[in-house]
Protein backbone atom coordinates (compact mmCIF):
# COMPACT_ATOMS: atom_id res chain seq x y z
CA UNK A 1 0.00 0.00 0.00
CA UNK A 2 3.01 2.23 0.85
CA UNK A 3 4.16 2.01 -2.69
CA UNK A 4 0.48 2.58 -4.02
CA UNK A 5 0.73 5.67 -2.22
CA UNK A 6 4.32 6.64 -3.21
CA UNK A 7 3.42 5.34 -7.41
CA UNK A 8 0.39 7.85 -7.12
CA UNK A 9 2.99 10.53 -5.28
CA UNK A 10 5.50 10.21 -7.72
CA UNK A 11 3.31 10.24 -10.87
CA UNK A 12 1.31 13.70 -9.13
CA UNK A 13 5.03 15.01 -8.87
CA UNK A 14 5.52 14.79 -13.01
CA UNK A 15 2.86 17.46 -13.26
CA UNK A 16 3.20 20.92 -13.70
CA UNK A 17 2.85 23.78 -11.59
CA UNK A 18 -0.64 25.53 -12.05
CA UNK A 19 -2.13 28.63 -10.80
CA UNK A 20 -5.63 28.08 -9.56
CA UNK A 21 -7.66 30.59 -8.35
CA UNK A 22 -10.09 30.52 -4.72
CA UNK A 23 -11.41 31.77 -2.04
CA UNK A 24 -9.41 31.17 0.86
CA UNK A 25 -11.43 29.64 3.57
CA UNK A 26 -10.60 27.28 6.78
CA UNK A 27 -7.05 29.00 7.21
CA UNK A 28 -4.88 27.74 10.11
CA UNK A 29 -1.67 29.04 10.64
CA UNK A 30 0.54 28.27 13.73
CA UNK A 31 3.79 29.05 14.95
CA UNK A 32 5.04 25.48 15.50
CA UNK A 33 3.83 24.13 12.40
CA UNK A 34 5.71 24.29 9.10
CA UNK A 35 3.22 25.05 6.75
CA UNK A 36 -0.09 27.08 6.65
CA UNK A 37 -2.88 24.89 5.82
CA UNK A 38 -6.36 26.46 3.72
CA UNK A 39 -8.86 24.98 1.94
CA UNK A 40 -9.38 26.96 -1.97
CA UNK A 41 -13.03 27.00 -2.35
CA UNK A 42 -14.66 28.22 -5.55
CA UNK A 43 -17.56 30.63 -5.29
CA UNK A 44 -19.47 29.60 -8.20
CA UNK A 45 -19.90 25.92 -7.58
CA UNK A 46 -18.48 25.01 -4.08
CA UNK A 47 -15.79 22.51 -5.24
CA UNK A 48 -12.66 22.97 -2.60
CA UNK A 49 -9.12 22.33 -2.75
CA UNK A 50 -6.75 21.73 0.28
CA UNK A 51 -4.05 23.74 0.17
CA UNK A 52 -0.57 23.64 2.33
CA UNK A 53 2.12 26.32 1.86
CA UNK A 54 5.71 26.81 3.43
CA UNK A 55 4.83 29.06 6.72
CA UNK A 56 7.53 31.38 5.29
CA UNK A 57 6.70 31.70 2.14
CA UNK A 58 2.69 32.42 3.33
CA UNK A 59 3.95 35.32 6.04
CA UNK A 60 6.15 36.80 3.30
CA UNK A 61 3.32 36.88 0.85
CA UNK A 62 0.20 36.39 2.28
CA UNK A 63 0.42 37.94 6.34
CA UNK A 64 -2.60 39.84 5.35
CA UNK A 65 -4.67 37.03 3.69
CA UNK A 66 -7.60 36.03 5.80
CA UNK A 67 -10.17 33.81 5.32
CA UNK A 68 -13.46 34.97 2.41
CA UNK A 69 -10.07 36.15 0.32
CA UNK A 70 -10.15 35.73 -3.40
CA UNK A 71 -6.76 34.26 -4.06
CA UNK A 72 -4.22 33.07 -7.15
CA UNK A 73 -2.38 29.89 -5.43
CA UNK A 74 0.93 29.05 -7.52
CA UNK A 75 1.56 25.56 -6.41
CA UNK A 76 1.82 21.48 -7.40
CA UNK A 77 -0.30 19.06 -6.80
CA UNK A 78 0.74 16.65 -4.70
CA UNK A 79 -0.06 13.31 -2.67
CA UNK A 80 1.17 13.30 1.41
CA UNK A 81 1.64 9.91 1.02
CA UNK A 82 1.89 9.62 4.97
CA UNK A 83 -2.28 9.96 5.00
CA UNK A 84 -3.24 9.23 1.75
CA UNK A 85 -4.42 12.97 0.93
CA UNK A 86 -4.76 14.98 -2.04
CA UNK A 87 -3.61 18.69 -1.72
CA UNK A 88 -1.87 21.80 -3.66
CA UNK A 89 1.06 22.24 -2.42
CA UNK A 90 1.62 26.33 -3.00
CA UNK A 91 4.77 27.86 -3.68
CA UNK A 92 3.51 31.29 -4.01
CA UNK A 93 0.10 33.61 -3.42
CA UNK A 94 -1.20 36.23 -4.98
CA UNK A 95 -4.22 38.36 -3.67
CA UNK A 96 -6.93 38.68 -6.36
CA UNK A 97 -6.01 41.99 -7.29
CA UNK A 98 -8.43 45.05 -7.59
CA UNK A 99 -8.34 44.85 -11.53
CA UNK A 100 -9.66 41.42 -11.64
CA UNK A 101 -12.63 42.08 -9.05
CA UNK A 102 -13.40 45.28 -11.22
CA UNK A 103 -13.07 43.09 -14.42
CA UNK A 104 -15.20 40.26 -12.49
CA UNK A 105 -17.75 43.17 -11.11
CA UNK A 106 -18.28 44.75 -14.24
CA UNK A 107 -19.12 41.17 -15.70
CA UNK A 108 -21.64 40.77 -13.21
CA UNK A 109 -22.94 44.23 -13.42
CA UNK A 110 -23.39 43.52 -17.44
CA UNK A 111 -25.24 39.94 -16.44
CA UNK A 112 -27.81 41.56 -13.99
CA UNK A 113 -28.41 44.48 -15.95
CA UNK A 114 -29.19 42.52 -18.86
CA UNK A 115 -31.50 40.48 -16.85
CA UNK A 116 -33.23 43.56 -16.11
CA UNK A 117 -32.87 43.69 -12.25
CA UNK A 118 -31.52 47.54 -12.32
CA UNK A 119 -34.68 48.62 -14.76
CA UNK A 120 -35.90 52.44 -13.31
CA UNK A 121 -39.85 50.88 -14.02
CA UNK A 122 -38.47 47.78 -11.42
CA UNK A 123 -38.08 50.66 -8.83
CA UNK A 124 -40.76 50.55 -5.82
CA UNK A 125 -41.98 53.96 -4.75
CA UNK A 126 -40.86 54.74 -0.90
CA UNK A 127 -43.76 54.70 1.76
CA UNK A 128 -44.40 58.33 2.85
CA UNK A 129 -46.15 57.53 5.45
CA UNK A 130 -44.18 53.83 7.16
CA UNK A 131 -45.48 52.19 9.90
CA UNK A 132 -42.61 50.81 10.84
CA UNK A 133 -38.58 51.35 9.18
CA UNK A 134 -36.51 48.13 9.32
CA UNK A 135 -32.61 49.20 9.72
CA UNK A 136 -29.92 46.45 8.43
CA UNK A 137 -26.81 47.86 9.87
CA UNK A 138 -23.59 46.10 11.35
CA UNK A 139 -22.56 47.01 15.06
CA UNK A 140 -20.23 49.49 12.91
CA UNK A 141 -21.88 53.08 15.25
CA UNK A 142 -21.55 55.47 12.90
CA UNK A 143 -23.66 54.56 10.25
CA UNK A 144 -26.61 53.32 12.55
CA UNK A 145 -26.13 56.52 14.77
CA UNK A 146 -26.67 58.42 11.01
CA UNK A 147 -29.47 56.77 10.47
CA UNK A 148 -31.43 56.80 13.56
CA UNK A 149 -30.38 60.52 13.72
CA UNK A 150 -31.93 61.60 10.61
CA UNK A 151 -34.70 59.27 10.96
CA UNK A 152 -35.25 60.86 14.79
CA UNK A 153 -34.93 64.60 14.12
CA UNK A 154 -37.31 64.42 10.74
CA UNK A 155 -40.37 62.88 12.10
CA UNK A 156 -39.73 61.81 15.82
CA UNK A 157 -42.71 59.34 15.69
CA UNK A 158 -41.15 56.96 13.70
CA UNK A 159 -40.70 53.22 14.87
CA UNK A 160 -37.62 51.74 13.75
CA UNK A 161 -36.95 48.27 14.20
CA UNK A 162 -32.98 47.72 14.13
CA UNK A 163 -31.06 44.70 12.94
CA UNK A 164 -27.34 44.34 13.34
CA UNK A 165 -25.45 41.67 11.62
CA UNK A 166 -22.21 41.17 9.79
CA UNK A 167 -21.43 43.86 7.33
CA UNK A 168 -18.06 42.71 6.65
CA UNK A 169 -15.94 39.80 5.81
CA UNK A 170 -17.20 36.71 3.80
CA UNK A 171 -20.20 35.96 5.91
CA UNK A 172 -21.70 39.23 5.34
CA UNK A 173 -23.60 38.81 1.93
CA UNK A 174 -25.33 35.93 3.85
CA UNK A 175 -26.00 37.86 6.51
CA UNK A 176 -27.29 41.18 5.20
CA UNK A 177 -29.59 38.21 3.02
CA UNK A 178 -30.93 36.92 6.28
CA UNK A 179 -31.33 39.87 8.02
CA UNK A 180 -33.64 41.07 4.97
CA UNK A 181 -35.71 38.18 5.26
CA UNK A 182 -35.63 38.27 9.58
CA UNK A 183 -37.31 42.01 8.67
CA UNK A 184 -39.76 41.23 5.91
CA UNK A 185 -40.77 38.98 8.33
CA UNK A 186 -41.40 40.89 10.69
CA UNK A 187 -45.30 43.13 10.86
CA UNK A 188 -45.66 46.50 9.30
CA UNK A 189 -42.10 46.99 8.15
CA UNK A 190 -42.85 49.25 5.39
CA UNK A 191 -39.31 50.02 4.49
CA UNK A 192 -36.32 48.58 4.63
CA UNK A 193 -32.73 50.58 4.99
CA UNK A 194 -29.57 48.99 4.25
CA UNK A 195 -26.68 51.21 6.31
CA UNK A 196 -23.14 50.82 6.11
CA UNK A 197 -20.44 53.39 6.24
CA UNK A 198 -17.51 54.27 4.19
CA UNK A 199 -14.68 51.26 3.84
CA UNK A 200 -12.37 49.89 1.53
CA UNK A 201 -13.01 48.50 -1.75
CA UNK A 202 -12.61 44.58 -0.30
CA UNK A 203 -14.78 45.94 2.53
CA UNK A 204 -17.58 46.77 0.37
CA UNK A 205 -17.60 44.21 -1.77
CA UNK A 206 -20.09 42.26 -0.06
CA UNK A 207 -22.19 44.71 -1.57
CA UNK A 208 -21.94 43.73 -4.63
CA UNK A 209 -21.96 39.71 -4.14
CA UNK A 210 -24.66 38.43 -6.25
CA UNK A 211 -26.90 36.71 -3.79
CA UNK A 212 -27.55 39.84 -1.81
CA UNK A 213 -28.09 42.10 -5.06
CA UNK A 214 -30.92 39.14 -6.00
CA UNK A 215 -32.27 39.21 -2.82
CA UNK A 216 -32.62 43.21 -2.58
CA UNK A 217 -34.11 43.10 -6.06
CA UNK A 218 -36.41 40.20 -4.58
CA UNK A 219 -37.09 42.02 -1.11
CA UNK A 220 -40.66 42.24 -0.66
CA UNK A 221 -40.29 45.59 0.77
CA UNK A 222 -39.12 48.56 -1.09
CA UNK A 223 -35.35 48.76 -0.47
CA UNK A 224 -33.20 52.01 0.37
CA UNK A 225 -29.22 51.42 0.50
CA UNK A 226 -26.90 53.42 2.00
CA UNK A 227 -23.38 51.64 1.64
CA UNK A 228 -19.76 53.42 1.62
CA UNK A 229 -19.26 56.82 0.67
CA UNK A 230 -20.95 58.63 -2.68
CA UNK A 231 -18.37 57.37 -5.16
CA UNK A 232 -18.86 53.76 -3.97
CA UNK A 233 -21.13 52.35 -6.18
CA UNK A 234 -22.01 48.82 -4.98
CA UNK A 235 -24.01 46.60 -7.38
CA UNK A 236 -26.59 46.71 -4.14
CA UNK A 237 -26.94 50.16 -4.74
CA UNK A 238 -28.25 49.66 -8.48
CA UNK A 239 -30.79 46.44 -7.42
CA UNK A 240 -32.37 49.36 -4.74
CA UNK A 241 -35.68 51.21 -4.76
CA UNK A 242 -33.29 53.92 -3.61
CA UNK A 243 -29.78 54.79 -3.16
CA UNK A 244 -28.72 57.21 -0.67
CA UNK A 245 -25.13 58.75 -0.94
CA UNK A 246 -25.25 58.74 2.91
CA UNK A 247 -26.96 56.97 6.09
CA UNK A 248 -28.19 60.36 6.92
CA UNK A 249 -29.38 61.05 3.86
CA UNK A 250 -31.23 57.54 3.71
CA UNK A 251 -32.80 58.85 7.08
CA UNK A 252 -34.37 61.20 5.48
CA UNK A 253 -35.84 59.73 2.56
CA UNK A 254 -37.83 57.05 4.44
CA UNK A 255 -39.56 59.29 6.75
CA UNK A 256 -41.92 63.02 5.74
CA UNK A 257 -40.84 66.22 7.58
CA UNK A 258 -42.73 66.45 10.19
CA UNK A 259 -42.81 70.13 10.76
CA UNK A 260 -43.70 70.25 7.25
CA UNK A 261 -46.54 68.02 7.60
CA UNK A 262 -47.88 69.78 10.65
CA UNK A 263 -47.77 73.57 8.53
CA UNK A 264 -49.06 71.49 5.96
CA UNK A 265 -52.23 70.61 8.23
CA UNK A 266 -52.44 74.02 9.64
CA UNK A 267 -52.95 75.54 5.81
CA UNK A 268 -55.30 72.77 5.08
CA UNK A 269 -57.21 73.49 8.51
CA UNK A 270 -57.24 77.68 7.70
CA UNK A 271 -58.40 76.98 4.22
CA UNK A 272 -60.64 74.80 5.76
CA UNK A 273 -61.99 77.56 7.56
CA UNK A 274 -61.61 80.22 4.89
CA UNK A 275 -63.57 78.01 2.75
CA UNK A 276 -66.52 77.72 4.92
CA UNK A 277 -66.47 81.41 6.26
CA UNK A 278 -66.47 82.61 2.26
CA UNK A 279 -69.61 80.10 1.31
CA UNK A 280 -71.64 81.47 4.85
CA UNK A 281 -70.29 85.10 3.65
CA UNK A 282 -71.99 84.00 0.22
CA UNK A 283 -74.55 82.99 1.64
CA UNK A 284 -75.36 85.87 3.93
CA UNK A 285 -75.09 88.37 1.09
CA UNK A 286 -77.44 86.51 -1.11
CA UNK A 287 -79.80 86.63 1.85
CA UNK A 288 -79.45 90.34 2.65
CA UNK A 289 -80.28 91.70 -1.11
CA UNK A 290 -83.51 89.28 -1.14
CA UNK A 291 -84.35 90.86 2.21
CA UNK A 292 -83.67 94.39 0.68
CA UNK A 293 -86.28 93.62 -1.83
CA UNK A 294 -89.02 92.37 0.92
CA UNK A 295 -88.25 95.43 2.19
CA UNK A 296 -88.56 97.50 -1.17
CA UNK A 297 -92.09 95.28 -2.27
CA UNK A 298 -94.89 97.29 -0.44
CA UNK A 299 -93.45 100.79 -1.40
CA UNK A 300 -93.66 99.81 -4.92
CA UNK A 301 -96.91 98.29 -4.50
CA UNK A 302 -98.81 101.42 -3.20
CA UNK A 303 -96.26 102.68 -5.85
CA UNK A 304 -97.93 100.85 -8.74
CA UNK A 305 -101.66 101.11 -6.98
CA UNK A 306 -101.36 105.28 -6.79
CA UNK A 307 -100.09 105.45 -10.38
CA UNK A 308 -103.38 103.24 -11.60
CA UNK A 309 -105.51 105.31 -9.01
CA UNK A 310 -104.49 108.56 -10.98
CA UNK A 311 -104.59 106.51 -14.31
CA UNK A 312 -108.33 106.13 -13.33
CA UNK A 313 -109.32 109.60 -11.92
CA UNK A 314 -108.06 111.24 -15.24
CA UNK A 315 -110.11 108.88 -17.11
CA UNK A 316 -112.83 110.16 -14.74
CA UNK A 317 -112.38 113.71 -14.92
CA UNK A 318 -112.40 113.02 -19.08
CA UNK A 319 -115.43 111.81 -18.44
CA UNK A 320 -116.99 114.76 -16.25
CA UNK A 321 -119.61 116.93 -17.90
CA UNK A 322 -117.04 119.78 -16.17
CA UNK A 323 -114.62 120.01 -18.48
CA UNK A 324 -117.20 119.40 -21.17
CA UNK A 325 -118.81 123.10 -19.43
CA UNK A 326 -114.76 124.69 -19.66
CA UNK A 327 -115.01 124.03 -23.67
CA UNK A 328 -117.64 126.07 -24.29
CA UNK A 329 -120.80 123.84 -23.93
CA UNK A 330 -124.05 124.72 -21.31
CA UNK A 331 -126.73 122.37 -19.56
CA UNK A 332 -130.06 123.64 -19.81
CA UNK A 333 -132.94 122.71 -17.46
CA UNK A 334 -136.08 122.74 -17.44
CA UNK A 335 -136.94 122.15 -13.46
CA UNK A 336 -135.47 119.19 -12.49
CA UNK A 337 -135.30 118.03 -16.29
CA UNK A 338 -131.86 118.53 -18.75
CA UNK A 339 -133.21 119.94 -21.92
CA UNK A 340 -132.08 117.67 -24.71
CA UNK A 341 -134.86 119.00 -27.40
CA UNK A 342 -136.51 122.27 -28.61
CA UNK A 343 -140.01 120.26 -28.70
CA UNK A 344 -139.03 119.99 -24.73
CA UNK A 345 -139.78 123.84 -24.45
CA UNK A 346 -142.88 125.89 -24.58
CA UNK A 347 -141.60 130.11 -25.74
CA UNK A 348 -141.64 131.76 -22.52
CA UNK A 349 -141.07 128.94 -20.12
CA UNK A 350 -138.47 129.89 -17.57
CA UNK A 351 -135.11 127.89 -17.80
CA UNK A 352 -131.85 127.57 -16.12
CA UNK A 353 -128.57 127.53 -17.94
CA UNK A 354 -125.60 126.23 -16.34
CA UNK A 355 -121.84 127.30 -17.68
CA UNK A 356 -118.69 126.13 -16.62
CA UNK A 357 -118.46 128.86 -14.04
CA UNK A 358 -121.59 129.88 -12.48
CA UNK A 359 -125.05 129.96 -14.60
CA UNK A 360 -128.39 131.58 -15.40
CA UNK A 361 -132.06 132.22 -15.75
CA UNK A 362 -133.28 132.89 -19.19
CA UNK A 363 -136.46 132.88 -20.78
CA UNK A 364 -137.67 130.96 -24.16
CA UNK A 365 -138.27 133.27 -26.95
CA UNK A 366 -138.84 130.66 -29.42
CA UNK A 367 -138.74 126.57 -30.10
CA UNK A 368 -137.61 124.81 -32.61
CA UNK B 1 -66.40 53.20 8.39
CA UNK B 2 -62.97 52.10 9.59
CA UNK B 3 -60.71 54.65 10.70
CA UNK B 4 -58.77 55.61 7.98
CA UNK B 5 -54.94 55.85 7.72
CA UNK B 6 -52.91 59.30 8.19
CA UNK B 7 -52.34 59.54 4.21
CA UNK B 8 -55.82 58.70 3.69
CA UNK B 9 -57.33 61.19 6.16
CA UNK B 10 -54.38 63.84 4.65
CA UNK B 11 -55.85 63.18 1.23
CA UNK B 12 -58.96 63.93 2.28
CA UNK B 13 -59.31 66.89 4.31
CA UNK B 14 -56.88 68.39 1.35
CA UNK B 15 -59.52 67.32 -1.05
CA UNK B 16 -62.64 68.83 1.19
CA UNK B 17 -60.30 72.28 1.52
CA UNK B 18 -60.39 72.49 -2.49
CA UNK B 19 -63.92 71.66 -2.97
CA UNK B 20 -64.70 74.37 -0.21
CA UNK B 21 -62.35 77.02 -2.17
CA UNK B 22 -63.80 76.34 -5.05
CA UNK B 23 -66.74 78.22 -4.03
CA UNK B 24 -69.09 76.07 -5.41
CA UNK B 25 -70.52 74.07 -2.47
CA UNK B 26 -73.81 75.02 -1.06
CA UNK B 27 -74.29 76.17 1.95
CA UNK B 28 -75.29 72.95 3.86
CA UNK B 29 -72.66 70.90 2.26
CA UNK B 30 -69.72 73.86 3.15
CA UNK B 31 -70.98 73.59 6.65
CA UNK B 32 -70.75 69.35 6.70
CA UNK B 33 -67.65 69.79 4.61
CA UNK B 34 -65.86 71.89 7.38
CA UNK B 35 -67.17 70.01 10.52
CA UNK B 36 -65.38 66.45 8.33
CA UNK B 37 -62.69 68.59 7.92
CA UNK B 38 -62.06 69.63 11.54
CA UNK B 39 -62.30 66.39 12.36
CA UNK B 40 -59.96 65.29 9.84
CA UNK B 41 -57.60 67.86 11.19
CA UNK B 42 -58.03 66.43 14.70
CA UNK B 43 -57.60 63.43 13.55
CA UNK B 44 -54.27 63.99 11.73
CA UNK B 45 -52.59 65.98 14.54
CA UNK B 46 -53.70 63.15 17.47
CA UNK B 47 -51.87 60.80 15.08
CA UNK B 48 -48.65 62.60 14.70
CA UNK B 49 -48.59 63.68 18.44
CA UNK B 50 -49.76 60.49 19.87
CA UNK B 51 -47.68 58.24 17.45
CA UNK B 52 -44.43 57.61 19.79
CA UNK B 53 -41.30 56.71 18.08
CA UNK B 54 -39.74 53.29 18.89
CA UNK B 55 -35.96 52.04 18.23
CA UNK B 56 -36.62 48.19 18.75
CA UNK B 57 -33.81 45.81 18.23
CA UNK B 58 -34.57 42.65 15.88
CA UNK B 59 -32.66 40.02 18.11
CA UNK B 60 -34.32 37.14 18.19
CA UNK B 61 -35.03 36.51 14.26
CA UNK B 62 -31.69 37.05 13.29
CA UNK B 63 -29.64 35.71 15.84
CA UNK B 64 -27.45 33.50 13.48
CA UNK B 65 -26.57 36.94 11.20
CA UNK B 66 -25.49 38.29 14.57
CA UNK B 67 -21.78 39.12 15.52
CA UNK B 68 -20.62 37.10 18.53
Amino acid sequence: MGAFNRGIASWLGRLPTVWVEGEITELRRQARWASVFFTLKDPADGSCLSVSMPRGQFDAVGGSVADGDRVHVYGRPELFAARGEFRLRALSLEQFGLGDHLAALERLKQKLAAEGLFAAERKRALPRFPRKIGLVTGNDAAAKRDVLTAIQSRFPPASVLVAETYVQGPRAAGAVIETLGALCREEDVDVIVVARGGGSFEDLLPFSDERLVRAIAACPVPVVTAVGHEQDMPLCDLAADARASTPSVAGRLVVPDLNELLARLDRARSGLERGARRALERERQRLDRTHDRLGRAPRLLVERSRHRLEQSAGRLRALSPKATLARGYAIVRSGDEIVRSGSAVEPGERVDVELAEGGFGARVEEAR
Amino acid sequence: MSEPTFEEAQRELEAIVNRLESGEAPLDEALKLWQRGEELYRLCRERLENAEGKIEELASRAESARPE
